[in-house]
């Protein structure tokens, strides 16, 4: 875990509200796993205060992307950044997805859900059978295909809502068929809460491993705050910055 | 260089700056950041008898250079916080002071009496101010009397310095502060988080399940030091400033109304090393108003 200070080398704007940022950062990038996230200082002065949380898209040292979805204040401030410009960026925090060596595992990214996952893919297309199910509301939330289409993926299947892209659905639409065809021995997912409820009921019955990185509002990033809670399947709250923010599908309380 | 010592009257610390309860965690979270011997001292997070979940999510909520907590003092018992300071007391040596909480008078002695025994610890901060627990923010700092009657029952069974942390939610914070020095509080420290409401204007309901939450950060300073700057005039004991410290000039902005030492917290999770740099920027800003200590300024404030 370090606390340094990230030179962007490059930003890019993927339309509507979303970025990437190629950002200098040494020490983080080194120790950097897929499924890591950091925390990061969107602006020098005292407001906002709070770092913002975002994943770790891809670490090629000395380089990480970060790729995020302008929400309010914070991802605003983010957004206006140049070339050059500095941020302090504190991690890499948190855990990642396990490595399955071996294994055939589906991928399932909601939207911005994409970010843990594409690392996933990246680092583990070539030695392992990966199934990617990707999914968003319409193309223009759907984006790094020609990257993603670049990994040796086994498969990929692409669902928007309004068809604007892919199959048209929501991509849990698609989950039964793809298993059945597919049979994966995992599955790994990311993305908007309502979908990650839907997919654990789903999920239920299957004998597959199955994991999910999650979001929570964080204070510190490194577990020291005990903001950033979610209730687990025991009733017990789990810390989704050091505890997670990939957790096993089945110890998290869904809501009904 | 200038002498950044402060005394306590019951003990003298190298530097007045302490990480504050519930922001720095229990120490050893902030080693890879900085070395924990170059603080004053530092308080662990509020500890009760028995393990405590925290109240539900969410927990946080940001404001304008300011953070509204509801988190409800979640950690593990008095038994696991034992083990975790004779590690931090092996790691370090800087004074440790545990940050005492209990759901009623009794335990709130019994939990003092637990870590006033331990060699590793060297004060104790008894939190009777905590917003977060009882709803509506209700603690015993809000009332003099019941002070005065917790205070004195704590100093009967513990042999340790006893900081009592007092709350800026009180109608008369200084009567509050005059009670706990009647019976028997070493030192004060002030101020813990100001009661705030925030709203979810989609849902129209209360962010938190508590309803209320506590406000900390840089929005709370010019409250805060107005309520140590009035404390430190009416009482004897060395009083322990805290509220939206961020910098080097806040520490001496602080220390010149009045107060011995300082507290700081939420920095801590927006720059893990803050403590380093406000040293730093202590030191520095002490040389330009050339200011040879800190005793000096104590109190100094022109009005
Ligand atoms: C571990 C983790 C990884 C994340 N990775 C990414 C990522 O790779 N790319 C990306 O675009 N976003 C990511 N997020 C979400 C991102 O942190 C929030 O969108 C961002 O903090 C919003 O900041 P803001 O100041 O723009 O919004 P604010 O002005 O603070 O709030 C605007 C709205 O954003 C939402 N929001 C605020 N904070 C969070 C939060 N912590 N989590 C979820 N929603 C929030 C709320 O609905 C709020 O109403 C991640 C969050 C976590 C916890
Ligand atoms: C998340 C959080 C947790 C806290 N937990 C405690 C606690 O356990 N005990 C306590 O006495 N004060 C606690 N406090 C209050 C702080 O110690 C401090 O009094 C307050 O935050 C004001 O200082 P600041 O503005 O520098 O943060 C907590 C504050 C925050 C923000
Ligand atoms: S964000 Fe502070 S403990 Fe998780």
């Amino acid at each position: 875990m370090q606390d340094e200070s990230g030179r962007i080398e490059e930003t890019r704007c993927l339309g509507e509200n979303y970025y990437l940022l190629k950002i200098n950062t040494p020490l983080i990038a080194r120790e950097a796993k897929p499924g890591n996230f950091v925390m990061v200082r969107v602006s020098p002065s005292l407001d906002p205060l709070l770092r913002r949380p975002f994943g770790i898209l891809q670490s090629d040292p000395p380089h990480i992307w970060l790729y995020f979805q302008v929400k309010g204040r914070g991802t605003t401030l983010l957004k206006n950044h140049q070339c050059g410009d500095r941020l302090d960026i504190l991690g890499p925090l948190g855990n990642f997805f396990p490595e399955l060596p071996g294994k055939k595992i589906l991928l399932i990214a909601g939207g911005r859900g994409i970010v843990p996952l594409f690392g996933y893919a990246k680092t583990h297309a070539a030695q392992q059978p990966l199934v990617l199910l990707y999914g968003g509301r319409s193309a223009a939330d759907l984006h790094l295909l020609a990257e993603l289409g670049a990994m040796p993926l086994h498969k990929s299947h692409i669902f928007s809502e309004d068809g604007s892209c892919g199959e048209k659905g929501l991509l849990t639409s698609g989950l039964e068929k793809i298993i059945t065809e597919q049979r994966p021995d995992a599955t790994m997912a990311c993305g908007p809460e309502a979908m990650l409820a839907a997919l654990a009921k789903m999920l239920k019955a299957k004998k597959m491993e199955n994991y999910v990185s999650l979001e929570a509002m964080m204070g510190c990033g490194f577990g020291v705050c005990h903001s950033c809670v979610v209730t687990a399947a025991d009733g017990r709250y789990r810390k989704v910055c050091d505890e997670g923010p990939v957790f096993p599908l089945e110890e998290i309380r869904w809501p009904t | 260089m200038a002498d950044l010592s402060v005394d306590l009257g019951f003990c003298r610390l190298k530097n007045p700056l302490i990480p504050a309860s519930g922001t720095f965690g229990y120490g050893e979270e902030f080693s890879p950041f900085m070395d924990l011997d170059i603080l004053g001292a530092l308080v662990l997070k509020g500890i009760y008898k028995d393990a405590r979940p925290g109240n539900p999510p969410p927990r946080l909520c940001e404001t304008p250079a300011g953070l509204l907590n509801s988190i409800g003092l979640a950690g593990p018992g008095a038994d696991e916080l034992q083990n975790v300071i004779r590690h931090l007391g092996a790691a370090t040596r800087t004074p440790i002071i545990v940050n005492v909480c209990g759901q009623d008078d009794g335990e709130f002695a019994e939990v003092a009496a637990i870590f006033a025994a331990m060699p590793e610890v060297a004060m104790l901060e008894l939190n009777i101010s905590c917003p977060n627990v009882k709803k509506g923010g209700v603690c015993p700092a809000q009332d003099d009397k019941h002070t005065f009657r917790l205070v004195k029952l704590v100093k009967a069974h513990i042999n340790k310095p006893l900081i009592v942390k007092l709350s800026p939610n009180a109608v008369d914070i200084v009567a509050v502060a005059r009670s706990a020095q009647e019976a028997g509080a070493d030192a004060l420290s002030l101020v813990n988080t100001f009661l705030g409401l925030a709203v979810d204007l989609e849902k129209r309901r209360p962010v938190f399940a508590n309803t209320l939450a506590g406000l900390s950060g840089p929005a709370i300073k010019p409250l805060a030091l107005k309520l140590v700057w009035e404390v430190c005039r009416q009482v004897r004991i060395p009083v322990i400033g805290m509220g939206g410290i961020t910098s080097g000039r806040d520490v001496l902005e602080y220390i010149l109304v009045g107060a011995a030492a300082v507290q700081f917290g939420t920095v801590n999770f927006c720059e893990p090393a803050a403590a380093v740099r406000i040293l730093a920027e202590l030191e520095k800003e002490m040389e330009r108003l050339q200011i040879n200590s800190l005793a000096e300024i104590k109190g100094k404030l022109q009005v």
